[in-house]
């Protein structure tokens, strides 16, 4: 963390897929660690499966702004892969992108797949995630979006305890099954990207 | 002090509004606005106590039930998004007249860049063309405190406050330190001397003016409280107002060389000539950022002592809304090379209907009736909601689409110009917000009219709220005139679809009104089960007085 700049992340997806569920987390996470944090969403549309993004600003001092300018962003969390590129632009030279592979095609003129992957590979710290293949192997269908949070959780100044005691405490009204499902997508997330890469 | 949990913005309002002591609150749904008043009916619910949270046929309603709690001597609150001000500005002018006695608070909504509104006006022209304080919190504990203090100054000065707030201070989330919670304290009806005050008969309305007119130094010291000249170094300076106040605060951390710049933050309206004045006397050169409209700009730019920029000459985009890149561009700061654009053209993603909803099966079967009676290029007046989505390919069933209600007068004034068929498309809520008057003067009229009405059951748009016409369509209709053997239910379901479109032919080649009300639940709200207590109850109802009656 750098102690004189406000810290963002950015996270995308289409209306349903969760985003903002994933931002509260990320902004509890990252409150519980003493910081301070704000949550931005547009969401008037969120259930008519339109883009839907927020953004989690996040800092040592107190923050007035809710949005953090483009090509300021520390890291990008993006539940589909179309959606990632539409804001790749708002992350900074050194900033990290974690991704679904796993495209949500249900609209006008999506472009050839092996085109969108091929841009995020162009990427410089993008981190690409096989959520099908995950998904199939934990038997959870929902899995993506929690183990994208585990990949991110790795650029991220919270600590592994804080994040299991959110992400339990967020499901806990679904009983002790789901708690552990998400838990296992997370730990799965956070063990693709190596320990100590930044943080 | 209570550390409170976090909320978005316009939720921090309606907590405020519960701790201030609300007897009622009420609403009419839109977006940014709707979450503050769920948030406040919540609260509302859990305490269990005499008090109400009701969510008002259309915002004039909403208005008025406010003011009706005000005059009974209790504080209430209502929200609405920017346009609907629009509807309830008749009860908002003159409530300014007629003052208040309990505290009266207006939370409205603006929406700066239109995410999801037909229009970006500014609410702060609304409160100075009423002669109305304004308060404009930046940040969410803003929202908190300055709507605390909205009761309070609703209350010293008798007139309603409007809290005004825009999207990305609406839909922040942050937390926010709380005051003491008071409960519901009735000062008693507006007393007999006052009552000629409420009736605004011309002999009475201009005295009220003119008290109204007297009441305005007091407003402008009230608001001076919360607006704050920072002194600085060189003759350029900045005035902000709102997030423009929030995003340089931002970058005042980032880049300590801006706190050189004089700057007028501005919280609060009617704005204070000295204030004015003494800003002014310190700067040769000011940039104006504020949301909206280019109020303070030409406000200070009519004072011809300094030269003001900001929307009117480009400094800042003419539309849309603020964000910080704006900001840094204008006050000439570097900007990151970040990462640059992803080189792949990428197309829309539009919102769409969600799978499985009846609004679809309803416009397919309108397409086909259209064509069938040969009018496949008729053009359609649609309106306010999720069917609204019909306008866009490449589906083109609508092809206007105004304020909330339009659709109904509109294809009658287009049939009184010789359109045929002429019809319209309305949702159920929005049929009840300002359809009815609408279909009053087609039933009254005969006009050429077909009028469908969606009906799912619910206010879908803007996350399914009880929409005020539930169960009631039918007989709405024919109480305005509409005769019996003109009006037809249809259910909009892919295996109707063949009996939807001759029922539909035979709607648009009637002579006169005629009313199609196409039923079945939103699939987000059937999915919620929003809706099936309230079915249960009325299936036991009906049971029950049958087993008795037979």
């Amino acid at each position: 963390m750098n102690a004189t700049r406000i810290h963002g992340v950015v996270l995308c997806g289409v209306g349903g897929q969760g985003v903002l569920s994933l931002a509260q987390i990320l902004q509890e996470a990252l409150r519980r660690s003493g910081l301070h944090a704000l949550q931005s969403e547009i969401h008037g549309m969120s259930q008519r499966g339109g883009s839907v993004h927020a953004q989690v600003c996040y800092a040592d001092q107190p923050i007035s702004s809710p949005l953090i300018d483009e090509g300021c962003a520390d890291l990008l969390i993006a539940l589909e892969p179309l959606e990632a590129l539409r804001y790749v632009a708002m992350l900074r030279i050194s900033g990290h992108l974690v991704v679904a592979e796993e495209p949500l095609p249900d609209m006008e003129g999506y472009p050839p797949l092996e085109d969108v992957h091929a841009a995020l590979r162009a990427v410089t710290g993008a981190h690409l995630l096989d959520t099908e293949s995950l998904a199939r192997k934990l038997n959870h269908r929902q899995a993506g979006g929690m183990a994208l949070l585990g990949m991110a959780s790795r650029f991220l100044p919270v600590a592994e305890k804080i994040w299991r005691d959110v992400i339990a405490q967020r499901f806990e009204a679904k009983g002790p099954r789901v708690t552990e499902k998400n838990l296992e997508a997370f730990e799965a997330g956070r063990q693709m990207i190596p320990e100590g890469v930044e943080a | 002090m209570i550390q409170s949990t976090l909320a978005l913005g316009v939720e921090a309002v309606g907590q405020a509004a519960f701790d201030a002591g609300i007897k009622g609150a009420f609403g009419y749904p839109g977006t940014p606005s709707t979450e503050g008043f769920e948030y406040v009916e919540a609260l509302i619910q859990q305490d269990g106590k005499d008090r109400v949270a009701q969510w008002a046929t259309n915002e004039k309603v909403a208005y008025d039930l406010a003011l009706g709690m005000s005059y009974a001597g209790y504080r209430s609150l209502v929200t609405m998004k920017h346009v609907g001000l629009n509807v309830a500005m008749d009860a908002f002018a003159n409530s300014a007249l007629t003052g208040v006695q309990g505290g009266l608070v207006l939370l409205v909504a603006d929406d700066p860049g239109m995410h999801s509104s037909q229009n970006e006006q500014d609410s702060r022209r609304l409160a100075e063309f009423a002669w109305l304080p304004c308060l404009e919190p930046s940040t969410v504990q803003e929202a908190y405190d300055f709507t605390r203090r909205a009761f309070d100054l609703s209350e010293a000065l008798q007139v309603p406050v409007m809290v005004r707030i825009v999207t990305r201070l609406a839909h922040c989330r942050a937390p926010f330190l709380r005051q003491e919670a008071l409960a519901p304290a009735g000062i008693g009806l507006t007393p007999k001397a006052r009552v000629q005050d409420w009736v605004l008969i011309p002999s009475n309305a201009r005295r009220r003016y003119v008290d109204l007119l007297a009441k305005q130094p007091r407003m402008r010291q009230e608001a001076a409280t919360l607006n704050r000249l920072v002194s600085g170094t060189g003759r350029r300076g900045v005035v902000l107002a709102g997030l423009g106040r929030a995003y340089f605060g931002q970058l005042l951390i980032e880049h300590p060389e801006l706190a050189a710049l004089p700057r007028l933050e501005v919280a609060a309206y009617p704005l204070d000539p000295a204030l004015e004045r003494a800003f002014l006397d310190q700067v040769d050169d000011v940039l104006v950022f504020e949301e909206d409209y280019p109020v303070l700009e030409e406000r200070l730019g009519l004072r011809e002592r300094a030269q003001v920029r900001g929307r009117l000459d480009g400094a800042v985009p003419r539309t849309g809304e603020l964000s910080p890149r704006i900001l840094k561009d204008a006050l000439g700061l570097a900007t990151p090379d970040g990462k640059g654009a992803a080189g792949l053209d990428l197309p829309v993603r539009a919102p769409r209907f969600c799978d499985g909803c009846g609004h679809v099966d309803a416009y397919e079967a309108l397409q086909e009736a259209l064509r069938n009676v040969g009018a496949p290029e008729a053009r359609v007046f649609g309106d306010i909601g999720c069917y609204t989505l019909a306008a866009q390919e490449p589906m083109a069933a609508i092809h206007a689409v105004v304020e909330m209600g339009a659709s109904i007068s509109m294809a009658v004034g287009a049939a009184f110009a010789g359109q045929t068929p002429s019809v319209a498309v309305i949702g159920d809520s929005t049929f009840a917000h300002s359809g009815l008057p609408a279909l009053l003067t087609a039933a009254e009229s005969k006009a050429n009219v077909t009028v469908l009405v969606l009906d799912n059951r619910v206010v879908g748009m803007t996350g399914q709220q009880p929409s005020q016409a539930l169960d009631q369509v039918e007989r709405l209709v024919l109480g305005l005139g509409i005769p019996e053997i003109d009006l037809q239910v249809l259910t909009p379901l892919p295996k109707q679809h063949a009996a939807n479109v001759t029922a539909l032919e035979a709607a648009l080649r009637h002579e006169g009104p005629s009313v199609v009300v196409f039923r079945r639940e939103c699939i987000q709200s059937l999915r919620r089960g929003l809706l099936k207590d309230h079915d249960r109850a009325v299936r036991e109802h009906h049971t029950c007085s049958a087993e008795v009656c037979s």
